[in-house]
């Protein structure tokens, strides 16, 4: 090489100098896993306790006010954007069904775009992807899990998690944990078992299983459980917790007496071997599709003034749990809403289910209804309040179910009557709600995302993104989106400056501070 | 190589398409549709049949973009109602009410649009009005919510409860607005009209800084906005924080009976309106 334009000298030195920077940049460790610093957000919660609340102070309740659109990106499709983004090395990855996008986190520049469409497998959502050592890992509608290239989105392999051909579909977000990526499946469509597999990250070779029920056809047994949303994980405990779907058939409970384990449950299992550590039950014989999915909120903090490793739901049946997470023993079980279809609470802290409120073929009233109390969007733990912050939905429904209906799948039918959609802020530790904001008609999809400052971001019915006083639900920001918010929030901070990301149907929005 | 795969599949669908409405042509079978409760059905405007292969294309489609919440065969899943028993897939004719929906989705109910092409439209319809058909011929008894199912209640109780306990006089009479009401409604729909009317509007009138009031049928409101239409149809909205209004929603009262209601006093209620046809 001939150096002897100096600026090309420098031009060259700065360029190798980034490029050696860019070397580093291979993508998510355990380290960043364990500990994401502030310009992360590296796994499907942020970090691993499903807490979504971040230390990040810019954005404060004195100046949100202030906040403006630092840039939109468009995927020009129609299909809601229901995935939480990641973002690693100043690259945000998020997905619809067939679709990842690379995304640069400061300006929302499209880097690269894979689209792979499938014909099998129902494409009802994506929620997002996974990231370990340069490799993103996608479920695809018809059941692939498929490691990409981070840089430019090629693939590096697919390996096939389950048989679409039999009723299976994935749409969530695996979770890295070591040299493990743990994926769920979707399925309550036919009389199928759910499962966990962990996968090895470098070869997509099966490490382990766990099925959530007995094999398919054994007799009084129930089939389900699916494990199709993300769960978390307590690397001092090396346990993790992934909640279950719920039994089949649906909304007819003859075929499989008794409480039909381990569906509608939360599980604790060893992320090495998959073995059973202990389970809790939300939902025991669910008959009104009531999984148990929604986030298993970690939390170290004083309950009645002793120190505890507590896990949280906002389960989707109307129940907010707190549990001892070393051994699953309960320590409150609390309806967050209107609840209809319980005979009270059991010694185990487990709702006792009303036979009278089974699907019956003259129809029953039940509250909540079949979307729940809440569902896959991310509720927040705010450690500044503790409050565990949820988009609740108090709702009616009635539930059908007679012989003609048979004993496969879905085995009856059900009909939301009116809904609506409310923040809830719970004392996690008497159940009490300290603070509600209503949201509208019908419901919110948005999840919660709270900071430090006293913040916590969601979105209305209406399509509003709202800027919550965490302390007191009062609205400090707003900022009509034009479509159904269907995602959860996340937050960093690039180059000084914190951002929010929203997204609202098919666009991810950008929110900021304006820059000095 | 998917978009040609597309392109392929695509003049293919057409093809067959075209082949279903001569088939269409050819054959009229007898519409079906009497319920065993003596209740009349609706009979599917357009009762024809429809190549296998069309059928078979749009049951893919259907499961990938519809069945989480129509169910597999069309029949009702998660949150969404039973296509063969809807009215607008009765009415349908060719896609004519249907491709609309799925193409603008009806954001009011939470349903997402669907970019599609016309061939996959019309192969979804064909699915959909084939699933229609086996429903109403199926034998061993019918799948999903019968007028004949909602027949458990007693009228007299639930007469007593209309006027009395549930309060519904106060604001309804069988001889004035629900008169006849069983005759527009039948079933499901006139149990679900029943406990939440859905489409029943609010009024709302708006007192502006000036003193000026302004009424109308409330049409849009959140935290931040107030939206009416006018007595001369005009859609007109104001910051919520520079006006006062007032809304009257008589249709709260059927929220609050919600944690009132027994299922016998659901029943009784549907056996009353029932006999008002």
């Amino acid at each position: 090489m001939n150096f002897r334009n100096p600026f090309v000298f420098v031009v060259s030195a700065l360029l190798a100098l980034a490029s050696s920077g860019l070397t580093q940049a291979q993508g998510v460790d355990e380290q960043t896993l364990l500990h994401p610093p502030g310009d992360s957000w590296p796994g499907y919660h942020g970090d691993y306790s499903g807490r979504r609340h971040s230390s990040i102070r810019q954005i404060t309740p004195e100046n949100v006010k202030n906040l403006s659109l630092a840039w939109a990106f468009q995927t020009d499709r129609p299909v809601p954007i229901k995935s939480s983004p990641l973002l690693i090395d100043g690259i945000l990855y998020f997905t619809t069904p067939d679709n990842v996008w690379a995304v640069d986190a400061r300006s929302g520049h499209q880097i690269w775009h894979y689209s792979s469409p499938t014909s099998q497998g129902e494409h009802i959502g994506q929620r997002g992807v996974a990231a370990y050592a340069g490799s993103l890992f996608f479920l695809s509608p018809d059941a692939h899990l498929i490691a990409l290239n981070g840089k430019d989105g090629s693939v590096r392999w697919q390996v096939t998690v389950a048989d679409v051909s039999k009723g299976y579909w994935t749409s969530m977000a695996p979770l890295v944990v070591g040299n493990h990526v743990l994926i769920g499946v979707s399925g309550d469509f036919d009389n199928l078992s759910g499962y966990i597999r962990s996968i090895d990250p470098d070869t997509g070779a099966t490490q382990w299983q766990w099925d959530s029920t007995p094999p398919v056809g054994t007799a009084d047994q129930t089939t389900g459980g699916m494990t199709w949303m993300t769960g978390t994980y307590d690397p001092d405990l090396h346990l993790i917790y992934w909640g279950t779907g719920n039994p089949t058939p649906v909304l007819k409970g003859s075929t499989r007496p008794g409480d039909d384990l381990y569906t509608c449950s939360i599980v604790a299992l060893n992320p090495d071997t998959g073995k059973l550590a202990w389970a809790f039950q939300p939902s025991p014989h669910d008959t009104h599709d009531w999984d148990a999915v929604e986030a298993p909120v970690l939390v170290d903090a004083d309950f009645h003034g002793q120190p505890k490793k507590m896990l949280m739901q906002s389960s989707r049946n109307g129940y907010f749990f707190v549990l001892d997470r070393t051994n699953g023993n309960s320590l409150l079980t609390v309806p967050f809403g209107p609840v209809n279809w319980s005979l009270g609470v059991d010694k185990q802290g487990r709702p006792i289910p009303n036979p009278a409120k089974e699907p019956a073929p003259d129809g029953r009233l039940i509250a909540p209804d079949e979307g729940g109390l809440t569902n896959y969007r991310s509720p927040s733990f705010d450690t500044k309040n503790g409050l565990f912050i949820v988009d609740a939905h108090p709702s009616w429904s009635v539930y059908f179910a007679k012989p003609a209906d048979g004993v496969y799948g879905w085995a009856g039918a059900d009909y939301d009557v009116w809904g609506k959609g409310v923040i809830e802020a719970i004392d996690y530790q008497t159940g009490q709600i300290r603070w509600s904001h209503e949201l509208g008609p019908e419901g919110s999809g948005a999840g919660v995302l709270t900071t430090d400052s006293g913040l916590a971001f969601t979105g209305d019915a209406m399509g509003n993104f709202l800027a919550l006083d965490s302390s007191d639900g009062k609205t400090l920001w707003h900022a009509g989106s034009g479509s159904h918010i269907v995602s959860s929030p996340i937050t960093y901070e690039l180059d000084g400056r914190q951002y929010v990301l929203m997204s609202s149907g098919g666009v991810v929005f950008a929110w900021a501070l304006p820059e000095a | 190589m998917n978009l040609a795969a597309t392109s392929r599949r695509s003049v293919l669908s057409a093809g067959l398409w075209l082949l279903a409405l001569a088939v269409s042509f050819a054959q009229e079978p007898t519409p079906q549709g009497q319920a065993k409760s003596g209740v009349k059905q609706d009979v599917p405007a357009a009762p024809k049949s429809y190549p296998p292969d069309l059928v078979q294309t749009g049951a893919g489609l259907f499961r990938q973009d519809c069945s989480f919440c129509h169910g597999r065969n069309a029949g009702g899943g998660e949150s969404g109602p039973d296509l063969t028993r809807s009215k607008l897939v009765t009415a349908d004719v060719d896609g004519d009410k249907i491709a609309p929906v799925v193409r603008n989705g009806r954001p009011d109910r939470g349903m997402p649009p669907f970019d599609r092409s016309d061939d996959q439209v019309a192969a979804i319809v064909a699915f959909i009005h084939t699933q229609q058909i086996r429903a109403l011929t199926r034998t061993g008894g019918r799948k999903g919510v019968d007028p004949s199912d909602l027949q458990t209640g007693n009228a007299e109780a639930g007469k007593r409860y209309f006027n009395g306990a549930g309060g519904c006089a106060t604001c309804h009479s069988p001889t004035g607005d629900l008169a006849g009401i069983a005759s527009r409604h039948q079933g499901l729909e006139l149990e679900r009209q029943m406990l939440y009317p859905r489409h029943a509007k609010s009024k709302v009138t708006v007192t502006l800084a000036s003193g000026q009031t302004v009424a109308g049928t409330l049409e849009y409101l959140d935290e931040f906005t107030v939206g009416l239409v006018d007595a001369t149809g005009w859609y007109r909205s104001w910051r919520s924080r520079d006006v006062k209004f007032k809304v009257d929603s008589p249709v709260d009262a059927h929220v609050a009976l919600f944690d009132k209601y027994t299922d016998d006093d659901i029943h009784n209620l549907m056996a009353y309106l029932q006999t008002l046809r």
